[in-house]
């Protein structure tokens, strides 16, 4: 066992914390007090949050690797395969575990203004907090199995949550679609698992698991179909092409679900996935460059659909997307350059991305709650004066996802585009093709500086506009919900430039979690290069600030009179396409759900002509037990008769058989 | 000389006598005692028996056949009561709900003779003068 | 003719023909009831299977009285049993039904068994008391009623009843020696009790006990002690004795093949013990007859070894009966061999008057 004061201990408390939340959230719901459910969760989580920053503070000093393990216990075991529940403190897990208790505290704060008198309140925060914890699990893990169940966990509550407002179909059609394609990603990832767990000669922890592939490296093939199976459960879990499908569509839970989603829990678990296994990753550069082709592809392709959106979350939940391609992107250059740099990069960035995403999702949140639950852009605009608070939240949110520079958002682009840079003028074996993706994630980047301004004009510029819905009740919202966007806003102005680029204790600190030190060494092993510093581009920075800069220029160009917005006639055709979601959708739906209902349909008339036969036979014993029917005539006498002659009968044979 | 089969043969004769009457009387009392008389004819075969192999077990067993009999006579005429209770008859016919659904009911075909009752002559009351209102009414009056 | 009336099968496929026409004709109905043929019939089944008992399985001749009770008794019992089958009236069965346990328990005392016909009488005439009650309380029915003049499928039920007795009384027939109807005493495997003395020995036992009662009634010492000596010497030429004139033939050679392995005693019937113990007792008595009396003076001593000889001879011969003293017999067998039975009887008699109880109670809402 280990100390619980100890920092893995306290940081298995803080992980714990949020399940007693769920607990003590479920149990108000159950009596009578469910109107003060979101104390358990909001204090849950606030405490998990305190106890691992404290955690984080004690450990952040020092140079020397950093890892603690523990286990609590056998979960199962069968032959050579013994199960625990193994957890791991090392930076990684605690940078998220960190970052999903802050992130969570304030959603769970601003849940409480925005879900008020709803009536499943209770039920809302005992999901959110088993959600957290799920996250928790999944983060801590230190084995495949318990980061499976955090990882199902996490699906399953996401379910629970898109589809809260389960009456309405189409939040029901809208969860069912998250966990069914999410889903599809889970089958690779459990055969990846299986893979892995046989290639890493049946080893369970990560550690000993990566230790036993670097020294006896199985082909290169397995080791590419590993990560790219991985890869497939992150595809699904962190919705990227073709399996984003999902995540504009989860918008149709609660805006704060969209915020946990989008920002701390959900989709950030296959970035983390990758993050951990990317000792994996540095030994195949052929998975390396398909992770970062999809990232780059799916960047781009959601940057495009997130121009015409007249949604609002719509277009946030396209920028999610778009960012956890880059993400992605800088993952995928874990094996051409070092992941010191590459994993650091993609690290960061969702460290960043969590403070303004949700920052801007609640905030959106907030518009929708005064708006009378619209979130169309086309039916309000100009709120500037009605919402300050909002309204200026909502702006630094909207510039640090633009990347203008000194905020968050910009840094830890910055240092994906530059890890980029430096893998395309690498002289690795695909140098050219990181060079084409770095083109596409300058143009990406400039995409999301214009499309998230045109959405801040569309609603805050202009005339004011208020939909009758609102009932003319249009407000700021109350203090409950403009702290959290206060605190958040603060977040996404000055974290990233605290945290990274003046002290690097960021990346200093992530390179003393083991797996990425692995990960370095086994890059240092397999391409045989010299590491080099870690150095600030001034080429970079420049050019993603002037495309930030003229992205937003563009935006204020064309959308500072606010909406409705005018479409000129040349291109028409790309908006609707962009509208239109490229038709993705509808492809999906000829290509698989059709022929899938077909082939449901001639199964059940296959079934039906089972039945026809079933029937068909079933009819003799119905022929005989009418024959036979009438002998029940219920006179107890007639049985006792039947039997009777029965048993003269029998008695008759056995009487002569022994008398002959 | 008496033989062992010269008593089989009165059990036998008793106990299907006692069958015979058990699967085709009706009165529940009759059913009763139709089986005791079955029981009858099995104690006596294990006395038999238990005679001509000269052992004292035959008539323990008759013993237990005694008790169990008991036992059916207390519980036996309990059930009848509560079922005459119920259908107010000791018919055994009037119990055939357990038949199977869309089976009817049993039915005696065949019409009980009817017995004339004797009619007994009622007289006025003395101190009456007769021939005021019918004899019934006059003898209710009492 | 009379060859084929004389065959067995053929009476009794008659008998029970008859006696299911007559069950038939009997059965409380409301048409096509005739009690004159029926009782014809059954009386003449009774008769016919009388018969055949009678030729089959031996004409019960000897001892008069027994055989005249037994008779008695199971007409008796057959009788009303038929009786209480087919009376239209439960309280007249009822009666019926308590002659057919007077009459058993008269077979029952026949068998030997004089507690268990007591017990029978005390119980059913209890039991038949209150079922008569029951049938006063609950059958106040005038004229005709459904339970009491109709029957449940009488032809196929009658069949069914009269078909087991045919089948009981053919396995009978079938296990019956071919030569048992004729031959007084050779029936020795169907003998009640099942003898463990030889038909000789019975015989030679007899001629003793009828010796030694000559010797004793009469005074004449002369004749007296020819009688005593020819009783002697036919009883020790039978079962043996260490005597003076007697032959040597020992108890236990004669009873080592009944008795098995002679090395392990708790293998043995206890039947066979007592019956080797009475075998020495009585070659004792003889061997003092012949010390105290024949080698004495003649007519000197007195009969007292000689009435104790005879004693001992009687005993000998109703060797395989049934032990005396029956119920303290019934009771220590009761309470050694079947105490776990007694218990459990005990446990049921319980339970059933539990369950009658709260059967019979009245519930609430049971206004009737």
């Amino acid at each position: 066992m280990f100390d619980l004061s100890s920092p893995i201990g306290l940081a298995l408390i803080a992980a714990a914390l949020p399940l007693a939340g769920a607990v003590l959230a479920a149990i108000l719901g159950w009596s009578k007090l469910g109107r003060f459910a979101h104390l358990p969760a909001i204090l849950s989580f606030a405490s998990a949050s305190v106890i691992s920053l404290l955690v984080l503070a004690g450990v952040i000093e020092g140079d020397g690797a950093l890892s603690m393990s523990a286990d609590l216990g056998t979960w199962f075991s069968v032959g050579r395969l013994n199960v625990t529940f193994a957890f791991l403190l090392d930076p990684l897990s605690l940078v998220m575990l960190c970052t999903v208790t802050f992130i969570a505290t304030f959603i769970a704060i601003f849940s409480a203004g925005y879900m008020r008198g709803d009536a499943g309140y209770a039920r809302y925060f005992s999901i959110m907090s088993l959600f957290v914890f799920a996250m928790c699990l999944l983060v801590m893990s230190n084995n495949f199995f318990v980061l499976l169940a955090g990882w199902e966990g996490v699906g399953l509550c996401s379910y629970l949550l898109v589809g809260y407002y389960y009456a309405k179909p189409s939040a029901a059609a809208a969860a069912r679609k998250a966990f069914l394609v999410t889903r599809l990603g889970d089958v690779g990832l459990v055969l990846g698992i299986f893979l892995l767990w046989q290639a890493g000669g049946y080893h369970t922890t990560f550690d000993s698991l990566f230790d036993h592939i670097a020294k006896y490296p199985p082909a290169s093939g397995t080791i590419t179909a590993i990560c790219l199976l991985l890869f497939c459960g992150a595809v699904g879990k962190s919705a990227q092409l073709p399996l984003y499908v999902w995540l504009p569509d989860a918008m149709e839970g609660p805006t704060p679900v969209s915020a946990l989603i989008h920002a701390a829990t959900m989709v950030t678990a296959g970035v983390f996935l990758l993050a951990r296994c990317a000792p994996l990753f540095v030994l195949s550069p052929e998975a390396g460059l398909i992770v970062s082709c999809i990232g780059g592809a799916t960047a781009l392709l959601a940057g495009f659909l997130a121009l015409a959106q007249n949604d609002l979350k719509r277009v946030l939940a396209y920028s999610t997307v778009s960012q956890l391609g880059f993400m992605f992107l800088a993952l995928g250059c874990s094996g051409v350059i070092s992941p010191k740099v590459a994993v650091v990069a993609a690290m960061f960035h969702l460290f960043t991305h969590a403070f303004f995403k949700a920052l801007l999702f609640l905030g959106s949140g907030s518009v929708m709650h005064a708006m009378g639950n619209v979130i169309d852009m086309r039916k309000f605009g100009g709120l500037r004066k009605l919402m300050p608070w909002t309204h200026a939240t909502f702006l630094i949110g909207s510039a640090a996802l633009a990347g203008v520079p000194l905020l968050s958002g910009f840094w830890s682009k910055d240092q994906i585009l530059h890890g980029l840079l430096e893998a395309g003028e690498s002289h690795a074996k695909y140098h050219t093709i990181y060079l084409g993706l770095f083109a596409v994630a300058l143009a990406t980047a400039g995409l999301t500086a214009f499309y998230t301004f045109r959405a801040y004009f569309l609603t805050f510029w202009g005339t004011e506009r208020i939909p009758h819905e609102a009932h003319g009740h249009a407000h700021e919202s109350p203090a409950v919900m403009v702290v959290p966007l206060v605190v958040l806003a603060v977040g996404a102005l000055l974290v990233g430039l605290i945290v990274d680029p003046l002290t690097h204790g960021f990346g200093h600190f992530l390179e003393r979690s083991p797996s990425i030190a692995n990960a370095h060494a086994g890059y240092l092993a397999h391409s045989n290069m010299v590491e080099k510093p870690h150095a600030f581009s001034w080429l970079v920075a420049g050019l993603s600030s002037l495309l930030a800069l003229g992205g937003i220029g563009a935006a204020f160009a064309i959308y500072r009179r606010g909406g409705p917005e005018i479409v000129p006639a040349k291109l028409k055709p790309i908006y609707a396409l962009s509208q239109n979601k490229l038709y993705v959708d509808e492809t999906y739906a000829a290509a698989f759900v059709k022929p899938a209902e077909w082939l449901a349909s001639t199964g059940r008339q296959f079934d039906a002509f089972l039945d026809a036969i079933a029937r068909l036979l079933s009819f003799a014993p119905r022929l005989i037990a009418g024959l036979l029917r009438p002998l029940h005539n219920g006179l107890v006498q007639f049985y006792a008769l039947g039997t009777v002659l029965g048993l003269a009968v029998f008695l008759t044979v056995v009487v002569f058989r022994s008398a002959r | 000389m008496i033989s062992l089969n010269h008593f089989l043969a009165v059990g036998a004769v008793l106990f299907g006598l006692g069958l015979a009457g058990f699967l085709t009387r009706r009165n529940l009392i009759t059913l009763f005692l139709c089986a005791e008389l079955m029981l009858q004819g099995v104690v006596l075969n294990f006395l038999a028996f238990g005679r001509m192999h000269g052992s004292l077990n035959g008539q323990v067993f008759g013993l237990f056949i005694i008790t169990v009999a008991a036992c059916e006579a207390g519980l036996g005429l309990a059930l009848f009561l509560m079922l005459y209770r119920r259908g107010r008859s000791l018919d055994s016919g009037i119990w055939q709900t357990l038949r199977e659904q869309g089976v009817p009911a049993a039915v005696d075909s065949e019409a009980l003779p009817t017995v004339v009752a004797e009619v007994h002559p009622v007289l006025t009351v003395a101190g009456r003068k007769p021939g005021v209102g019918t004899p019934a009414e006059g003898a209710s009056r009492v | 003719m009379p060859t084929e009336l004389s065959d067995p099968k053929l009476q009794l496929a008659f008998a029970l023909a008859l006696g299911a026409l007559g069950a038939y004709l009997l059965l409380p109905k409301p048409k096509s009831r005739s009690v004159a043929l029926g009782t014809f019939a059954l009386v003449a089944a009774l008769a016919i299977l009388g018969i055949f008992v009678t030729q089959s399985f031996g004409q019960p001749i000897g001892e008069l009285v027994p055989d005249v009770l037994f008779w008695l008794f199971s007409t008796g019992a057959v009788g009303f049993g038929a009786l209480l089958v087919t009376q239209r009236n439960p309280a007249r069965g009822a009666i019926a039904f308590a002659f057919v346990i007077l009459s058993s328990c008269g077979l029952f005392l026949l068998l030997a068994a004089p507690f268990l016909m007591a017990a029978t009488i005390i119980i059913y005439a209890g039991a038949i008391i209150v079922t008569f009650l029951f049938v006063l309380m609950l059958s106040n029915v005038k004229g005709p009623s459904n339970e009491n003049d109709r029957s449940r499928e009488p032809l196929l039920g009658s069949l069914a009843g009269f078909a087991f007795i045919g089948l009981i009384l053919f396995a009978l027939l079938q296990s019956q020696p071919a030569v048992a109807s004729t031959d007084e005493s050779g029936e020795a495997e169907f003998a009640l009790p099942a003898p463990l003395l030889t038909k000789d020995d019975r015989v030679a036992l007899r001629d003793v006990r009828t010796d030694l009662d000559a010797a004793l009634a009469t005074d004449d010492a002369k004749s007296v002690g020819e009688k005593a000596k020819s009783a002697h010497d036919k009883l020790a030429e039978t079962i043996g004795g260490d005597g003076v004139t007697g032959r040597r033939k020992t108890v236990l050679e004669r009873l080592r093949p009944l008795l098995g392995d002679s090395k392990n005693p708790s293998t043995h019937d206890p039947r066979l013990l007592a019956f080797a113990k009475q075998t020495l007792q009585l070659q004792r008595a003889n061997d003092d007859v012949e010390v105290k009396y024949l080698m004495a003076d003649a007519g000197r001593a007195d009969k007292a070894s000689l009435q104790k000889l005879r004693d001992e001879v009687t005993v000998y011969s109703g060797n395989g009966q049934l032990p005396a003293r029956n119920v303290g017999n019934i009771g220590l067998l009761l309470y050694s061999e079947h105490l776990l039975a007694v218990e459990m009887a005990g446990t049921l008699l319980l339970v059933a008057t539990i369950g009658a109880v709260a059967i019979a109670g009245r519930k609430k809402g049971d206004n009737s």
